[in-house]
């Protein structure tokens, strides 16, 4: 396998297109810190971490589906319903912390399995599908909430994660990056991460080699469903009030931290390192908005044509064979 | 013998759609008294019409192998801006329609131009620029804004001899491209192009020129959609059109167009826009919550995309 994989790499547009999001990061960080000179202290950068955790933590489990050449749109619908679930099971005693925790990541987790079962036994388009679970999840959730803000989260959740280590680096912050570290092994040092990539760049060939193809996908999906909650939570620990609505629209920042990582649409490319380089790019991107004073909602077109121009670059990189 | 087994399975297909519009609308009727009411016939045909619009574009697009994403907020753009225009009155009214429409084909066009230049998947392509037209509509405002004019409202809530003019709107439509699907060189050149793309541009079909074509085709009912949409509503809202697109794109699937593309049906996508009408319609008549029928949506959507999917092998 490994023979494979290094004949795979001596492409030089692969490999142009496997940093070229490290370099696209320290441009946008230079252009940053000529903006504003806040960019280069450690507080903020610790703050723009902590900022991007729910969003760069979901997109952790985006990644494998993405490798996969699959996609997931029901996230922005698993962060907003974890997070509702949490805070409600919470109900603002610590001692339901534990509990509480465990039952949003058991959610998360199944609704990621049905999709995967979803997409691995049929033919169906996994773009539409998870479009389709995200509008009954959102559904699911305001019924669960009844449309309102409900649940109060455990007094400490949020004061622990906001907590910074040194007077510096919020612990969100750092667990977001240990999560990152958690996928990274995943995707390199286990059979699995191999099986994502084999599958990705030729699904046909990797079913005909006998590989477990279903098994794999519906593992994919589990996780991005899981890394979903995780998001929840995070986003849940960040503001530290539950909102039904909270997650809406994430699977836009999500789907373009991805892309912009270098994991394209294609699949069996990319990787989880791109991706956490990608979200850090949007964030920094956002800040850049506000803080040039252009209007809030620019972000949405700033995301939208990161979309577009970086999967079209990406795709050009590639010679359009991935 | 496969031929022939293949070949009942498709006109299963295509009465498929009906079947199930006579058993919605049956079970409507003989569940709720107030579903056979006259003039909730007449609201359920004036709902279906914004719908219908979106649909017949996206017949176009989904026939040539493709889908198009941005059609609820391109909508949407046009409720925002022909109404804020037209109660800012500085231009004529056939002015400002007109260039509504030409708004929507632009946007279709841009659409078309961007896939040909940079050769990426539809749907990424218009995902991103669902986000793009979402942001610049919220940029323009996010509260209600503008009025529509007299005329845009009648169009859309009024009737001419008993049947609502927006129902007839769309009949007309429907006509005009059902004629363009079927019976012409562009219709017959989009379904080879959605069949097989590569077969189609070595038979010399300008592959490119019709992705353009579809959607342009795509944007302009869109826009007309959103004219019909603005004068229902009638003011500027600017979450007006999201989450039609989706709609759309369920409505054509039960209509029996194959998402894979090389066959479709606008008769079929309206008998799909009615199923959904009804099933909304029933279920506000019986005082379902919002949300609930939040989940029912999404359930259809998961139904529709698990029944119709691509038969040959990947």
């Amino acid at each position: 396998v490994s023979a494979l994989v290094s004949a795979r790499r001596v492409s030089p547009g692969d490999l142009v297109g496997r940093y070229a999001i490290f370099f696209v990061l320290a441009l946008v960080l230079l252009a940053a810190v000529l903006v504003s000179d806040a960019f280069l202290q450690p507080t903020y950068i610790g703050n723009m971490l902590r900022q991007v955790a729910p969003v760069g933590i979901a997109a952790i489990g985006v990644t494998f589906v993405m490798i996969l050449g699959g996609v997931d749109l029901s996230v922005g619908a698993v962060i907003s319903l974890t997070s509702v679930l949490c805070a409600v099971f919470m109900n603002g005693d610590p001692a339901n912390m534990p509990v509480a925790i465990a039952l949003a990541c058991l959610a998360g987790l199944t609704i990621g399995v049905a999709n995967g079962f979803a997409v691995a036994f049929t033919r169906a388009s996994p773009f539409i599908l998870t479009l389709g679970t995200g509008i009954m999840v959102l559904g699911l959730t305001q019924i669960y909430s009844g449309g309102t803000a409900r649940g109060i989260v455990s007094p400490g959740f949020r004061e622990f994660f906001n907590a910074r280590i040194g007077g510096v680096l919020p612990v969100l912050a750092v667990a977001f990056l240990l999560l990152a570290a958690l996928g990274l092994a995943i995707q390199r040092y286990t059979l699995f991460g191999r099986y994502l990539f084999l599958i990705g760049s030729n699904p046909r060939a990797a079913y005909l080699s006998g590989l477990p193809v279903a098994q794999v996908t519906v593992a994919a999906y589990g996780l991005s469903g899981l890394f979903g909650a995780i998001g929840g939570l995070a986003l849940l620990a960040r503001s530290g009030v539950s909102n039904t609505l909270s997650g809406q629209g994430f699977e836009f920042q999500v789907l373009a931290a991805v892309v912009l990582g270098g994991t394209t649409f294609q699949g069996g490319r990319g990787g989880i390192g791109g991706t956490v380089a990608g979200a850090l790019v949007l964030v920094m991107a956002f800040n850049l908005v506000i803080i040039s004073g252009l209007p809030y909602h620019l972000q949405l077109v700033v995301m939208g044509a990161i979309i577009i121009l970086a999967s079209a670059a990406y795709g050009r990189l590639g010679g359009m064979s991935g | 013998m496969a031929l022939a087994a293949a070949g009942s399975r498709r006109a299963f297909e295509s009465y498929a759609i009906w079947l199930l519009l006579a058993v919605t609308m049956t079970a409507a009727a003989g569940g709720i008294p107030a579903f056979r009411h006259p003039e909730n016939i007449a609201n359920l045909l004036r709902q279906s019409s914004v719908l219908g619009l979106l649909a017949v574009g996206q017949t176009f697009v989904i026939a040539a192998g493709m889908i198009d994403l941005s059609v609820g907020v391109v909508a949407g753009l046009v409720v925002v801006l022909s109404c804020w225009i037209l109660a800012a009155g500085v231009a004529p009214e056939i002015v400002v329609l007109a260039g509504m429409l030409a708004l929507g084909t632009g946007i279709g066009v841009f659409n078309g131009f961007l896939l040909n230049l940079l050769r990426i998947h539809p749907l990424i392509l218009t995902f991103g620029m669902l986000s793009v037209i979402q942001g610049l509509i919220f940029t323009l405002t996010d509260r209600s804004i503008g009025r529509a004019s007299p005329l845009l409202q009648d169009l859309a809530n009024g009737s001419m001899l008993g049947v609502p003019q927006a129902a007839l709107l769309l009949l007309a439509v429907v006509v005009v491209f059902h004629i363009v699907l079927t019976r012409t060189r562009f219709g017959h050149h989009l379904l080879a192009v959605g069949g097989n793309a590569e077969s189609a541009r070595r038979a010399g079909i300008n592959v490119s020129r019709v992705r353009l074509a579809c959607f342009a085709v795509s944007g302009f009912c869109a826009a007309l959609g959103g004219l019909l949409l603005a004068g229902r509503l009638g003011t500027g809202y600017p979450l007006a059109g999201s989450g039609l697109e989706l709609d759309a794109i369920v409505a054509v699937v039960l209509g029996g167009t194959a998402l894979s593309g090389g066959r479709a049906s606008i008769v079929g996508a309206i008998g799909g826009v009615l199923v959904l009408a009804i099933i909304s319609n029933a279920l506000n008549l019986l005082e379902v919550s919002a949300f609930v029928q939040m989940f029912v949506k999404g359930a259809i959507v998961v139904a529709a995309i698990l029944v119709n999917q691509p038969r040959s092998e990947p």
